[in-house]
């Protein structure tokens, strides 16, 4: 953790973690015996679910709950159900999880499903949305602006992570190949690229437009790109894709080029692991992968009253079980140690302006907190610009008064946005 | 299977490690040259007044939440340091009475009533002070409050000294070094202006004083007094008798930037400094009181919520190219 430093006449810095040089090839770890997906869609009595316990999937096999359903997986092995089950996330969303016992050999050998893919977003779209990285093909094919600029990420968004740099590093060409295909399935008229300033990437970009990110936190946030490098003001409450801009990290691009090569489903996730110590490892992972067997590869102890945060320290969610699966788009797992674990109060805001200061946004965080604590959440946005906010987190970074202020503004839009539905 | 109980909190897992009472106690510790300073030249009494000060205020506190039925905030210093930065603007040969009446105002009034930390919209200390001021002027008169010392410098209230004989006739009797080193009879902690311009230097290094605030409110004593100067110099001081004397140093570094009652964004502090330090000079040279300080900081306190409204645009508002 980084702490303030004993002067600080100006706002502290944060800077993103380079990936070493000459970095180590990802451990390897064993397929595990059962396997975890999480499937973003309840389960729902009155309708007739189309598998059952006990029915066996094929490597690749897409995986629906329901006849009309929209949301689907793709079986990272072959082997049978075993348990299908509800799940609730985080943010106290309802979803499906599925337990596959692998029966296939340890080596990965076994030959996915292929897939009839053709290059259209529809076809992308039927099967390649669980590809490691997650690439955004759901939003894409339901958007309804016209994509025109397509951004690759091969600087990680959040702090300590590596993983998108790690992927720059070693695979470039794959994420071209993959940056071409995406223009093509998409029809956007522009490719950019996002390098961090302090990685040595070599060779040519052609067409390829590249941005050279600062090192400083929150420079890789999709709103800062936009602004710093696109020359684009996020309007409040707008997302890229609202602008005609859709935002795909460097893995995703890469597993689409693998994906057209062999007409099948990759599914291994490279994971960077930050250990208490803040030791870093780097794992290649099958989707699905309880963590649990991860720490204990790299013999990370995991004991009550720690934390096991998924994504980066600022804006990660933190999981409740160790057995929560690698999923597509998890770039990073931090374990935070008990004793690590900064506190969090209930005291008043005091003014003292850090967080305006050090907002990207220009947000009045001070006020704003004042107004999302005493659920004015129609005011906050009117008057305190609750929607301009980018989820950094750094306002709750540096606050005095230890105020959860980024959890009030992520509680303060989720029920703007109830509020506004019911209205 | 070994299912851990897990923390689950939302992010960000980190923070700076900074909290309240490092805040407060920083504070506390950047104010003890010139209290320190204060009660060698004037003893005892002093130590006396400033250890009632601080222990009343506290237990003030301690009451209004078992009262209200709150949960006990002392363990944040706030309270404590209201009650030294109190402490330090009263003359060593105060009252205990006074003391006690006054801590009540500025900790209970001032502070409880309004929700505790960080609702106050005015300086605590400076509601205290400010009540006491109206109430008993007298025992604000320092040269009376002194009478009994014998001290090897000129024994007079500058501010007071000016107020009653005019510029002229007290020209040269006040050496501005002499201002600095704290040879002037004052408040406990209001005379040793060195010690108070440390004191807020480390403030500002250790980014608990936003620097506008001071630096825009020194500047505005010293172009307003030095206007008024260039006006009539045989009525009104020039800037460095302002600067050094009164409460102006403590205002400066330690009044005006307190963080409930004080701007935050960078042209509103600006503005916020300088104007109540204009306000302070108009008091000195044109008003009733001898010493503006009080009363001008309470009234820029006022304007807070009004000036802090200019601010930057939010990213993205107001924008609709989408």
């Amino acid at each position: 953790m980084i702490k303030r430093s004993f002067f600080t006449l100006t706002r502290p810095k944060l800077s993103y973690d380079s990936v070493e040089q000459n970095p180590k090839k990802p451990e390897s770890i064993n397929i595990p015996s059962n396997l975890t997906l999480l499937l973003n869609e309840p389960l729902d009595n009155t309708k007739k679910l189309l598998i059952q316990k006990g029915d066996s999937v094929e490597k690749g096999q897409k995986i629906c709950l329901y006849s009309d359903s929209a949301e689907y997986v793709i079986a990272p092995v072959a082997g049978t159900i075993r348990v299908i089950d509800a799940y609730i996330d985080a943010l106290g969303n309802t979803s499906t999880f599925l337990v596959i016992k692998n029966i296939q050999t340890q080596t990965s050998d076994t030959k996915a499903k292929t897939y009839d893919l053709k290059e259209d977003i529809a076809s992308a779209d039927r099967y390649l949305r669980n590809l490691p990285g997650a690439p955004p093909f759901k939003k894409l094919a339901d958007n309804k602006t016209k994509i025109n600029t397509i951004v690759i990420t091969c600087a990680d968004a959040d702090l300590l992570s590596t993983t998108s740099q790690y992927i720059a590093l070693n695979s470039m060409d794959k994420i071209k190949t993959g940056a071409r295909i995406l223009k093509n399935i998409i029809g956007a008229v522009k490719i950019c690229i996002t390098v961090p300033q302090d990685l040595n990437i070599q060779g040519e970009f052609d067409s390829i437009q590249v941005f050279r990110t600062d090192t400083t936190y929150p420079s890789n946030l999709p709103a800062m790109i936009l602004k710093n490098h696109l020359n684009m003001i996020l309007p409040a409450g707008k997302t890229p894709e609202d602008l005609g801009v859709c935002f795909i990290c460097a893995e995703a691009a890469a597993s689409i080029a693998d994906a057209y090569e062999t007409k099948s489903a990759g599914a291994e996730k490279i994971v960077t692991i930050i250990g208490k110590q803040g030791t870093r490892y780097r794992v290649k992972a099958t989707i699905g992968t309880p963590l649990r067997k991860i720490f204990d590869l790299f013999s990370i102890h995991i004991n009550d009253q720690d934390r096991i945060i998924i994504g980066g320290p600022m804006q990660g969610i933190s999981t409740y079980s160790p057995f929560h699966p690698v999923e597509p788009g998890m770039d990073t797992v931090i374990v935070q140690d008990r004793d690590e674990i900064p506190e969090i109060c209930d005291n008043a805001c005091v003014n003292c302006g850090k967080c305006v200061r050090i907002c990207p946004a220009n947000i009045q965080a001070n006020i704003l907190v004042r107004y999302l604590a005493a659920d004015q959440y129609e005011e906050a946005a009117d008057k305190c610009d609750l929607e301009s906010c980018i989820e950094c987190g750094l306002c709750a970074y540096v606050c005095t008064a230890k105020i959860p202020i980024y959890q009030y503004i992520k509680l303060g839009k989720h029920e703007l946005k109830k509020l506004r539905a019911e209205a | 299977m070994n299912n851990n109980k897990l923390t689950v909190s939302h992010a960000p897992f980190w923070h700076d490690g900074d909290s309240l009472f490092q805040m407060n106690l920083n504070i506390i510790i950047a104010a003890l040259p010139a209290i320190i300073f204060g009660i060698l030249q004037f003893g005892a009494p002093a130590l006396g007044v400033i250890a009632l000060a601080v222990s009343s205020a506290m237990i003030w506190e301690i009451i209004s939440n078992i009262i209200a039925r709150q949960k006990q905030t002392i363990g944040d210093l706030d309270s404590a340091l209201i009650g030294l930065l109190f402490g330090m603007m009263l003359p060593a040969t105060s009252p205990w009475w006074m003391v006690i009446i006054g801590t009540l105002v500025a900790v209970v009034v001032g502070k409880m009533i309004f929700g505790g930390t960080g609702a106050n919209p005015f300086n605590p200390a400076l509601v205290g002070m400010a009540f006491l001021m109206l109430s008993w002027p007298v025992l604000f008169d320092f040269d009376a409050a002194y009478v009994s010392y014998d001290v090897n410098y000129t024994a007079l209230a500058p501010l007071a000294a000016l107020k009653s004989m005019g510029a002229e006739s007290i020209s040269g009797v006040f050496a501005t070094g002499d201002l600095i080193m704290g040879k002037q009879l004052g408040a406990i902690g209001s005379t040793f202006g060195l010690g108070l311009i440390l004191g807020g230097i480390y403030l500002i290094l250790r980014g608990y004083v936003r620097w506008e605030i001071p630096v825009s409110f020194i500047a505005g004593i010293i172009i307003c007094a030095w206007a008024f100067n260039l006006s009539d110099p045989t009525k009104y001081a020039g800037p460095m008798i302002h600067l050094f004397s009164g409460y102006t140093l403590l205002g400066a570094f330690f009044l005006a930037p307190e963080n409930s009652s004080s701007p935050v964004n960078t042209i509103p502090m600006l503005l916020y400094g300088f104007f109540a330090a204009v306000m302070i000079i108009l008091m000195r040279n044109i008003g009733l009181y001898s010493d503006g300080t009080v009363l001008g900081i309470l009234l820029f306190n006022l304007a807070n919520p009004l000036i802090d409204s200019i601010r930057p645009k939010a990213l993205g508002k107001g924008v609709n190219h989408a």
